[in-house]
């Protein structure tokens, strides 16, 4: 059974994205809702599988490496499957209703859309560099296209924009694979982990993997190479917004992280993983108080992304010469702020694009009495605040505690009062937000209602995330499974 | 898991459930939703009652799993739990058959009355979690549930206050976790266990275990008010009078002295804590709150604005009382938790009778008030005398069992303390009272609205009637086994004299 | 069955189930008419029930416990008699003097006032002694400022300041023996404070505490303020019962009978004399004679607290002057209670009418002064009888009877002032039925009835009459020195 719903998750994508391609807005929302379907259950399936079974690698068509494609299908990459999945379904579904038809430009949606996720799934799986990179060349292009769609010439700035960043991070990048191909011959991770383990380091080995870090977390954001990403995400249709910050980032530093854990032990240094953790930091506090100070109400979400992707960055310095426990505890902190963050900034975003379309305007003082009318979607957005201000029962929290007792126990408390301000902070933006909506002024009078099945799914979103942390045992779980027979070559 | 050990889960549930439903219904289905709050209230107050009865025959219930690898979610009915659930759940249902009345007419009741049954909820799951993180869990809910009932009426004013509010109440709850956290990287996952964990405290751990304590003490003591964290209380008096009521009598100050109680007595334990020395500075910070607020109150023209600052010295009599080293001390504190719940709640009901009905704010415009609203005025008469601690009322139990139990143990500076703070609650409370009856009335009331043949509405006039009974009982039956006194004391026999 | 335990709860819970009266104004004439009926039952258990029987109450407070002893016996008939005239008297003014839109909320807290003063009476335990102490604290302030006059608010807050920080004395006094004695019952304090190693903190919280209800010197500024704004009832009760609720607190909490403190004694005389003697020096420069009856109520009361010194000197003769002081307490509060109610009586057309009537309103205070076959006289006598130096050893003992001299000369000074005063005001006119009859009731009661009440069981046994005979003189000297003073004192003043 393995093999179809491996085909069935990688190409399906890809054949939708052939499909819409040739139909227009309308008809690419039917055969799109058929897509979702199929990839929600294909997903399930594997993740199901895997939860069962334990990870498996996956020789793509048959052939074995370095030929073929080689897939690491562990508990992790089906835990990020099932995410996109998730988040993916709900943002198209949200797309099918909330993206206006007669816009001509709109019918290119469904095969960026479609191409964006054989990409994300591609990089959750991938197990060499290489295709590692296929992978996110794909997800960037669809990205910047998708930024695009907004039609503005705004739009059309922030997309060159961000184009110009990811190019230049793609080619760090790959400069980077390729020096590490020189070096050792391979492509794949674990083979490449072996080598080093087997024959020590040497001299000059370290810059592969600072070009590759470089270009993974400008395609990141990590501050200061934050820039292009709160234009791009503010100005992008919200469905498309809450894709890019849900997963198109995330992405980017999975393979990030992923190289890290298995080469940063042998070329990584103690400093370097405390300046990645530093800027990581840097960029909670920064990205907040930024976002504190936006007038629109999107700028204030994409800030908040910056923010919260700085979390992610504590991985660096938390699993660098620690014990292997604490080191764990950092991982799944993370892997849960990963999770938690996507689920709550896509129902954040999917939410204020609800509320735009409600008062008519962008900005967050537009907002003044709208509480009066209990729209759904500002619920759904305070719920998906708890989880970004990391307040329990959320996902946001459970990352939160655990990234807290790994800093306490590899005693590098300095990361403490930047957790603990990162969440005051954010609850600072998102209250700044809950308190004009309760502001009382006269003349508030109009609001329109969005259909319900609009509203519905932010909120589904945001219990999902709030939630989250009364699961997150289980879920974590599956997320450390080890393969069922031995690693890759 | 037998249907019976999942008791708590469903006290917890009537209230959540109620304001899901609430959420949902229109804004005009009055009666549907008065239905819904008084029905849940009544059941949670039935299940609540069932809880208490297994108790007293020895039973426990305890419903338990892992959230994140290491930490458990537990919740579990013991006596502690129970006499602060008890007073809420009681104390809910009169506050929303009041909260009925109040906002008739008014806008937003579905999300008013929505937040108020989350609000309700946190408070019931602080009063049954089992452990900590538990604890702090429901704990930072109630911030986030009682924030839009404090800027609830949308005004500027309440807008700051809310902004206050949440600033000084997530700060705190930061503060909260990170002592949580540390002590759980310590320790690990600590189950509140009557007698405390830390006995024999070994050397190396008496540092970060004095403070994380006060880093606990800390992040409570903002919800409890301890000055110089009690900013936000003052200003939180702009709410509905309900959700004041609400705030100062059951939900979040006492969330934050619960929380306190359940660290002294139950973490830390009474004899470690004192032994670390760390209940004699407790004791020092709590007498100084009592003092601090009482005089502060005593400058306030806003008769809510002086209730707040009532609430700062009322609530650290609890905590005080946890300070004393004694059983007898403790009982003393732990009963003031139920006597000054319904002490202020009825205070509070009065004072939003009287701009409801008059719209009197000011202590000025309360001449002759008790001429116009007999009832009310009696019942904030007691009230009043209650805080003051003359006897028979409730007040006047807590101060006697207390100033005892100080003397017992040789902290003879606590009386002094009890008797200035009387002194001063006289001060404030008495020329109100005299305003009240002996007041001559020169104008027109500000704002007044007639209610037919009552002084009010019978929804405003009978929960703040039944309040003040209760303060009367409270008091004048002490040594009836159902009194608050009675189970303080079998909670006391539990916990400390072990 | 007056001591039985649904007749002792009917007495005291009647003040309070009358409230239900207050809640229609209705009502409002019905609840003025019971305001007689409500010490009647008390009264009943005074009088026909047998000293010594307890109630216990154990739901009640910490442990409720009321009983009546002899001293008990003598402070609740003095009060329910007090209360009962008064309240006669009340119907009366209350149509001629008072507001009638004020007069449900005078009701209320007449009822208040007096189910504290006579519960404290029989309380035997602290928490209830306390708290019907409380209560009747803060009630009698309703009586105080009933007028609304500023002169009326004034008197009412120096009485409130006065009497909460009286109240937490006590409070914290009662705190420090109870936390010792380890129980709640007021009979177990005295022995334990005389044990304390804080026994002179504790008794003087004590003694000031009580002090200011009963007056003390420095303890009395809200007296002579209150006790005349107050109703003219109302001042009957303040001055006559309430101000001996101070004494009953002193009597069953100070360590009476356990040990001699001759330091105390010495200490408690001083402040007598000065109370006794000083405030008829303050009274007779009075203007107004329900003043000049507030500073006597002082200078009475400071005649009792050289008794409590004395007692508190010796602990063998406290028995006797129990019963003394109880005797005295009794004499004082029928006597000043008629004074009190007096002021308010209007003079009848016919001279000799008038001259009766100046009679009767004379009669009580020369019984104060102790004219012979007065309850001034046997309380005199009794006094003398056990304050003779012999009986005592500590220091200012020998100069009680010079003390006791001049204290008679000084009350009957200060009787002669408030006829002189009373004269000035007093109007003719008619008085109401009502007012007659509280009126004769509390003068039989100071006049005649007082002979035929159950006194404490340890007075002195003496044929009364043949005593007062054989010491006719040393009473009626004081009389006439005074009545000579009186007379030329204004002249020499006038000639100057």
């Amino acid at each position: 059974m393995t093999p179809w719903l491996m085909a069935g998750l990688l190409f399906t994508p890809l054949a939708w994205a052939v499909l819409t391609l040739l139909v227009n807005f309308n008809r690419g929302r039917l055969i799109s809702w058929l897509g979702i379907l199929v990839q929600v259950v294909v997903s399930l399936g594997l993740w199901a599988a895997v939860a069962g079974d334990g990870g498996f690698h996956y020789q793509l068509g048959g052939w074995p490496a370095p030929l073929g494609i080689e897939l690491r299908v562990d508990g992790l990459a089906v835990t990020f499957v099932l995410l996109t999945a998730l988040v993916a379904a709900a943002c198209g579904w949200h797309a099918s209703i909330y993206l206006d038809p007669a816009k001509a430009w709109h019918r290119y949606f469904w095969p960026l859309f479609w191409f964006l996720w054989a990409g994300l799934n591609g990089v959750w799986l991938g197990g060499d560099l290489f295709n590692l990179y296929v992978g996110l060349e794909l997800i960037s292009l669809s990205a910047v296209g998708l930024v695009a769609l907004g039609g503005e010439s705004a739009a059309l700035r922030a997309a060159i924009r961000y184009l110009m960043a990811a190019l230049l991070g793609s080619l760090a990048y790959l400069l980077g694979v390729a020096l590490i191909y020189g070096q050792f011959g391979s492509l794949s991770i674990a083979g490449v982990s072996r080598l080093l383990g087997e024959a020590g380091t040497a001299p000059g080995q370290t810059l592969p993997l600072l070009l590759m870090l470089f270009g993974l977390t400008l395609k990141t954001a990590l501050f200061p190479m934050h820039g292009w990403l709160p234009p791009a995400h503010g100005i992008a249709r919200s469905p498309v917004s809450a894709l890019l910050s849900a997963l198109v980032v995330k992405a980017s530093f999975y393979i990030a992280a992923r190289i890290w854990l298995d080469l940063g032990g042998y070329l990584g240094s103690y400093g370097l993983a405390q300046l990645i953790g530093g800027l990581g930091a840097i960029a909670v506090i920064w990205g907040s108080w930024r976002a504190l100070w936006q007038a629109k109400l999107k700028q204030v979400v994409a800030y908040s992304s910056v923010a919260q992707i700085g979390y992610l960055f504590l991985l660096f310095p938390l699993t660098w010469g620690v014990a292997e426990p604490v080191s764990l505890q950092a991982q799944q902190g993370i892997t849960l702020q990963i999770i938690s963050h996507a689920l709550a900034k896509a129902a954040m975003f999917l939410a204020a694009g609800n509320l735009i379309m409600s008062v008519g305007s962008n900005r967050v003082d537009a907002l003044a009495g709208v509480s009066r009318f209990l729209p759904f979607s500002l619920f759904s957005f305070g719920l998906a605040g708890v989880s970004l201000m990391g307040l329990p029962p959320s996902g946001g929290f459970a990352a939160k505690w655990l990234l807290l007792q790994s800093s306490l126990a590899s005693g590098q408390w300095w990361w403490l009062p930047v957790l603990l301000a990162g969440g005051l902070l954010s609850a600072a933006y998102v209250f700044r937000v809950y308190r004009a909506s309760f502001m009382e002024r006269a003349g508030t009078d109009r609001f329109f209602h969005p259909s319900r099945s609009l509203e519905v799914i932010p909120m589904i979103l945001a219990l999902l995330s709030l939630g989250l942390g009364l699961v997150a045992g289980p879920v974590l779980s599956v997320m450390v499974l080890p393969f069922g027979e031995g690693g890759g070559q | 898991m037998s249907l019976a050990s999942l008791l708590p889960v469903f006290a917890l549930m009537t209230s959540l459930l109620a304001a899901v439903i609430i959420f949902t219904l229109p804004e005009r289905s009055f009666r549907l939703r008065t239905l819904v709050n008084l029905g849940a209230a009544v059941i949670k107050l039935v299940l609540v009652g069932v809880m208490i009865w297994g108790i007293v025959q020895g039973r426990a219930y305890e419903v338990a799993f892992t959230m994140v690898p290491g930490v458990r979610f537990v919740l579990r009915a013991d006596a502690l739990s129970m006499l602060f659930a008890g007073l809420s759940a009681l104390l809910w249902l009169l506050t929303t058959i009041y909260a009925v009345g109040y906002l008739e007419g008014s806008p937003n009741r579905s999300r008013f009355f929505g937040f108020f049954s989350l609000s309700v909820a946190s408070t019931m799951g602080i009063a049954l979690a089992g452990n900590l993180f538990t604890f702090f869990l429901f704990y930072e809910m109630l911030t986030l549930s009682t924030y839009p009932l404090v800027v609830h009426r949308g005004t500027p004013k309440a807008l700051r206050a809310g902004r206050s509010y949440i600033i000084y109440t997530l700060c705190g709850g930061a503060v909260l976790l990170l002592a949580i956290a540390w002590l759980h990287g310590l320790v690990g996952d600590l189950s509140f266990r009557p007698g405390g964990y830390f006995a024999e405290v070994e050397d190396a751990l008496r540092g970060p275990l004095s403070l994380i304590f006060v880093l606990l003490v800390a992040g409570l003591g903002v919800k409890a008010a301890l000055v110089p964290l009690h900013g936000w209380l003052p200003q939180a008096m702009v709410a509905p009078a309900p959700v004041s009521a609400l705030l100062h009598a059951v939900a979040v100050v006492k969330a934050g002295a619960f929380g306190i109680v359940r660290v002294v007595l139950e973490i830390y334990g009474l004899d470690a804590a004192s032994d670390l020395g760390l209940l004699a500075g407790l004791a020092g910070v709590a007498a100084f709150t009592i003092i601090y607020g009482s005089a502060r109150a005593l400058y306030q023209v806003d008769l809510k604005r002086l209730l707040a600052f009532s609430t700062v010295s009322q609530v650290s009599y609890i905590i005080l009382g946890l300070c004393l080293f004694g059983p007898v001390g403790v009982a003393g504190g732990l009963v003031h938790l139920v006597h000054q719940g319904i002490m202020k709640i009825t205070l509070f009901f009065c004072a939003g009778n009287y701009a409801e009905t008059l719209g009197v704010h000011r202590i000025d415009e309360l001449d002759g008030a008790g001429e116009r609203m007999p009832a009310t005025s009696v019942a904030f008469t007691l009230g009043a005398f209650g805080m003051i601690g003359v006897p028979p009322l409730a007040g006047f139990t807590t101060k006697w069992i207390m100033g005892t139990g100080a003397l017992a143990v040789g902290m003879d500076w606590v009386v002094v303390v009890l008797v200035v703070s009387s002194l001063l609650n006289a001060a404030y409370f008495l020329p109100i009272l005299h305003r009240i009856w002996f007041g001559e009335r020169q104008a027109a009331w500000p704002q007044e609205r007639r209610w037919g043949r009552l002084e009010t509405s019978a929804w405003l006039l009978w929960p703040a009637l039944i309040t003040a009974v209760l303060l009367i009982l409270a008091g004048l039956l002490a040594n009836l086994p159902v009194s608050p006194l009675s189970w303080v004391e079998l909670i006391v026999a539990r916990e400390v004299a072990l | 069955m007056f001591e039985s335990a649904s007749f002792v709860l009917f007495a005291v819970t009647l003040p309070f189930a009358s409230l239900l009266l207050a809640l229609r104004s209705g009502l409002q004439r019905a609840y003025c008419y019971s305001l007689p009926v409500l010490p009647l039952p008390a009264l009943m258990i005074a009088l026909l029930s047998d000293p010594g029987w307890l109630l216990s109450l154990p739901g009640l407070l910490h442990g409720g416990l009321w009983g009546m002893d002899d001293l008990r016996r003598a402070f609740l008939l003095l009060t329910a008699m007090l209360w009962l005239a008064a309240g006669v008297f009340a119907l009366g003014y209350m149509k001629g003097y008072l507001k009638a839109d004020n007069l449900r909320r005078f009701c209320v807290f007449w009822a208040l006032t007096l189910a504290g003063n006579l519960g404290l009476t029989i309380a035997e335990d602290i928490a209830s002694f306390y708290g019907f102490f409380a209560l009747m604290t803060f009630a009698a302030y309703g009586l105080v400022v009933h007028e609304g006059t500023d002169e009326a608010n004034r008197a009412g807050r120096v009485y409130l300041v006065m009497a909460v920080g009286g109240e937490m004395a006590i409070l914290a006094g009662l705190l420090m023996a109870a936390q010792l004695a380890g129980s709640d019952l007021l009979a177990d304090l005295p022995a334990t404070i005389a044990g304390a190693e804080q026994r002179g903190l504790i008794m003087l919280l004590l003694l000031a505490g009580f002090g200011v209800k009963a007056g003390l010197p420095l303890l009395h500024f809200w007296l002579p303020l209150a006790h005349p704004v107050a109703p003219t009832p109302a001042s009957a009760v303040l001055s006559g019962a309430m101000i001996k609720a101070g004494l009953l607190g002193w009597l069953v909490t100070l360590p009476f009978g356990e040990v001699s403190l001759p330091g105390w004694g010495d200490l408690l005389v001083i402040v007598g004399a000065v109370g006794s003697l000083g405030g008829a020096v303050l009274g007779l420069r009075q203007q107004q004679p329900k003043t000049v009856l507030a500073y006597s109520s002082i200078s009475q009361m400071g005649f009792i607290t050289l008794m409590v010194g004395a007692a508190l000197a010796s602990a063998d003769v406290v028995v006797t002057l129990f019963a003394v002081m109880a005797l005295f307490a009794l004499h004082h509060g029928l006597a000043k209670g008629s004074l009190f109610l007096a002021t308010a009586m209007t003079l009848p057309r016919s001279r000799i009418g008038q001259w009766l009537m100046w009679l009767l309103v004379a009669l009580p205070g020369l019984s104060l002064a102790g004219l012979p076959f007065t309850s001034g006289a046997v309380a005199k006598l009794a006094m003398k009888e056990v304050l003779k130096p012999d009986h005592f050893a500590f220091a200012a003992a020998p100069y009680l009877p010079a003390l006791m001299s001049a204290g008679a000369v000084a009350t009957m000074l200060l009787v002669w002032r408030f006829l002189w005063l009373q004269r000035a005001v007093g109007k003719i006119g008619r008085n109401p039925v009502a007012m007659w009859v509280g009126w004769g009731l509390s003068l039989a009661g100071s006049l005649i009835l007082f002979w035929y009440l159950p006194w404490h069981g340890a007075v002195p046994e003496k044929t009364w009459p043949t005593a007062i005979t054989g010491e006719a003189w040393s009473l009626i000297w004081p009389i006439l020195m005074a009545t000579l003073m009186a007379a030329v004192a204004p002249r020499s003043v006038r000639q100057r």
